[in-house]
């Protein structure tokens, strides 16, 4: 492997396993996020995520296998390897009584920050996750979604080189979605290395490069969304008429089942986007009349599904 | 406590600050600020002081009535008694000290066993340590913020002990080592309690362990010495006591001698020793008696004998003053190092010699006792550190780090 041989640029985790008492959380993990890269972890509940996140970012010490932030080992150097690391917990945890901007300044402190360039630092933060106008609000009284913004800003404030979000998007509004995503692509642009769990895939597959999934503490697949999206898919398939696209399916010899949707469509099994787009036009020319032609799933969640995954 | 290496990596954005002892000092100083911004935030402190002004002024006023009750009685039979004649000064001192010590060691618990177990709760704690913070200053840092914490009720009560000195019969002297003494006091229980709550998993839990820990402290030590006392029962060579006030004389076991007549007996020929009240004669013996020097650091540990033994009292062992300790906090000195002494000094007619009524200075007791307490929470904060140390190793059973 390549990351053997040169210094990967990024976050690396060969090997990782972790047990709690009777339970194998992780068992041999590894996970690699390429600098400029958003990375996705994906996986069911008890997956083990959430316990390899906490190894990446140097708080739990894995019973065996490595870690390397840009180079540095957590484990020999925790402080080396915190100044570059960013983590947002999937708890919200937040000092009730301090106001955002309170809480943003005191986490600049705890990461030794130069006082005279914090209160600029924290402005910028402030409206990047659109909190300026809450900034001297408690934070007991910010909603689920604003403190959760709030805990994003909190793991940016030192500008880590690697970014640990555990399921960041959960509870927010689909605006707040929208500029999360503008946030995650902009710093893996900036050359950060992001790893983001989330059970949300559809949006993942808007953010993400590239996606480790997980099961039962254990790595099953490791697949950029590239990859995905190339591998077979199932699209849903609507027309006004549903008997006349029945027929017509039929007759071009494409196997169909009927949807799994509220509405009335078929869903069909095609293996590259090519072959969609050749589907489409045989239908429109043989006068169906389509009215939505779609991927059934994303391209991770169709990945996902494939798996056979346990809940756990 | 190890200090790990400073991250000397090239962080561009961090680490810019100072070096070495000031960086550590500034990331205390930032925890601390942190921690009482929260509590100046929270009502029920504010409650809490007000309470306690209103239940110290109590008692000041208490002891200040009771006083002008006992005064004018005696006033009205001719008595001169002591305490009157040098006003409630003493008093009001005494009584304003030791409720400020109870009250203290029943708040200081409530201000610092839930420091770090509710961060943890909260799920705070974590995004501590996943910043730069080391264990250590985040140890100090709340142990500071619930030090600050308590010493304001220290600040409120101190116009009481002002009122008892300006009563008259004591010097400045005294209501500073009190204070300094008090300070203390708080200061190891607030640390006991940031330590203890750095070990438990719920605040509830960690703030009742230490509410037992300070029972253990103030009335354990007690029944400790006690038991101890018991248990190490030795024997101590002395001689017969002969009561030159009474007409009989008795052995040490207190059995009367029938041989000997009735009336004021002769002074015995092979007096040893003696003074104005006893006389010691006779041969030898081992005669039973508790060790109480083997014991005596138990009691030295509790809080109420490290604040009365500290603040001084005058020497009273010159004929020209009254030969008995005065005040209740003198009692509580002069008992705790006779216990000290043991024996030897204390069993009346111990080696022959008449044990003195009242002990000169000698060697305190409380730094025995406060050096005990500082270790015991040296050692609760080491192991405080040891838990709050990441990458974790071993998690508390049905804990997550996050
Ligand atoms: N401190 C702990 N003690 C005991 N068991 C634990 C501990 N932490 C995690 N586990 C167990 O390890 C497994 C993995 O937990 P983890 O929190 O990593 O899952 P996850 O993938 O984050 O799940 P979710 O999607 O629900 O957040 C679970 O079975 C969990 O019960
Ligand atoms: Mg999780």
């Amino acid at each position: 492997m390549e990351a053997e041989t040169e210094p990967f640029t990024g976050l690396a985790a060969v090997g990782i396993s972790r047990r709690f008492g009777a339970v194998q959380a992780v068992a041999n993990m590894e996970l690699h996020a390429p600098a400029g890269e958003v990375t996705a972890l994906i996986g069911p509940n008890g997956a083990g995520k959430t316990t390899l996140l906490l190894v990446l970012a140097s708080l739990l010490a894995p019973d065996s296998g490595t870690v390397r932030v840009m180079g540095i080992d957590p484990m020999k150097e925790p402080a080396a390897a915190r100044a570059r690391i960013g983590w947002m917990p999937d708890t919200l945890g937040v000092w009730e009584s301090l106001t955002a901007r309170e809480i943003l300044t005191v986490m600049g402190k705890f990461y030794r920050m130069p006082k005279g360039r914090l209160p600029a630092r924290v402005d910028e933060l402030l409206d990047l996750v659109n909190l300026a106008e809450l900034a001297e609000q408690k934070a007991r009284v910010l909603s689920r979604g604003q403190q959760q913004r709030l805990s994003l800003a909190r793991a940016l404030i030192h500008d880590p080189d690697v970014l640990l979000l555990d399921e960041p998007a959960s509870g927010l509004d689909p605006g707040s979605r929208v500029s999360l995503r503008r946030i995650l692509r902009g710093l893996a642009a900036d050359g950060k290395a992001v790893v983001v769990s989330s059970h949300v895939l559809a949006e993942l597959d808007e953010i993400a490069d590239r996606a480790v999934f997980v099961n039962a503490g254990r790595t099953v697949l490791v697949q950029t969304v590239g990859q995905a999206a190339a591998q077979g898919r199932r699209y849903a398939i609507s027309a006004l008429d549903p008997a006349a696209l029945a027929a017509e399916l039929t007759r071009l010899g494409v196997s169909f089942d009927a949807g799994k949707g509220r509405r009335d469509s078929v869903s069909v099994a095609l293996g590259t986007e090519a072959q969609g787009a050749q589907l489409l036009a045989d239908l429109v020319r043989a006068g169906v009349a389509v009215t939505a032609f779609a991927p059934a799933a994303g391209a991770l969640e169709e990945s996902y599904l494939g798996l056979d995954v346990e809940q756990r | 406590m190890t200090i790990m290496e400073n991250g000397t990596g090239p962080a561009p954005r961090t680490d810019a600050g100072p070096s070495g002892l000031g960086a550590y000092a500034a990331g205390v100083w930032a925890v601390v600020g942190m921690e009482l911004r929260q509590r100046l935030r929270a009502r029920g402190w504010y409650i809490m002081l007000v309470v306690w002004f209103g239940l110290i002024w109590l008692v000041t006023a208490l002891t200040w009535a009771s006083w002008k009750v006992q005064s004018s009685a005696q006033g009205d039979f001719g008595g001169v008694a002591g305490s009157a004649a040098n006003g409630p000064g003493p008093l009001i001192f005494e009584a304003v000290l030791a409720f400020v010590l109870l009250f203290g060691l029943l708040v200081a618990p409530a201000l610092s066993a839930n420091a770090i177990s509710g961060d943890r709760a909260g799920g705070t704690l974590a995004i501590m340590q996943v910043t730069l913070l080391r264990p250590g200053q985040l140890l100090w840092g709340k142990f500071l913020a619930s030090w600050c914490a308590a010493l304001a009720f220290l600040v409120v009560s101190v116009p009481f002990l002002v009122f008892g000195i300006l009563q008259g019969g004591l010097g400045a002297g005294h209501i500073l080592v009190a204070l300094l003494m008090l300070a203390i006091e708080l200061g190891v229980v607030c640390a006991l309690g940031v330590g203890v709550s750095a070990l438990a998993n719920r605040p509830l839990f960690s703030i009742v362990v230490t509410y037992l820990v300070v029972a253990a402290l103030t009335f354990g030590t007690l029944i400790a010495f006690g038991l101890g006392m018991m248990v190490t029962d030795g024997t101590v060579q002395a001689n017969q006591v002969y009561y030159k006030n009474s007409y009989v004389a008795t052995g040490p076991d207190g059995t009367v001698d029938p041989s000997q007549p009735s009336g004021q007996p002769e002074l015995p020929q092979d007096i040893t020793d003696q003074n104005d009240q006893f006389a010691c004669y006779g041969p030898m013996q081992d005669q039973r008696a508790p060790r109480t020097d083997r014991v005596a650091w138990l009691l030295g540990m509790n809080p109420f004998v490290v604040v009365a033994d500290a603040i001084p009292y005058p020497d009273r062992t010159s004929a020209a003053q009254q030969q008995y300790a005065v005040g209740a906090f003198e009692s509580i000195s002069q008992g705790a190092r006779s216990a000290q002494a043991g024996p030897e000094a204390t069993y009346q007619c111990a080696n022959g010699k008449v044990a003195a009524s009242y002990l000169s200075p000698q060697a305190p007791l409380w730094p025995l006792g406060l050096g005990l307490q500082l270790l015991l929470t040296a050692g609760v904060l080491a192991l405080a550190w040891r838990a709050l140390r990441t990458p974790a190793g071993r998690l508390a059973k049905g804990t997550r780090v996050a």
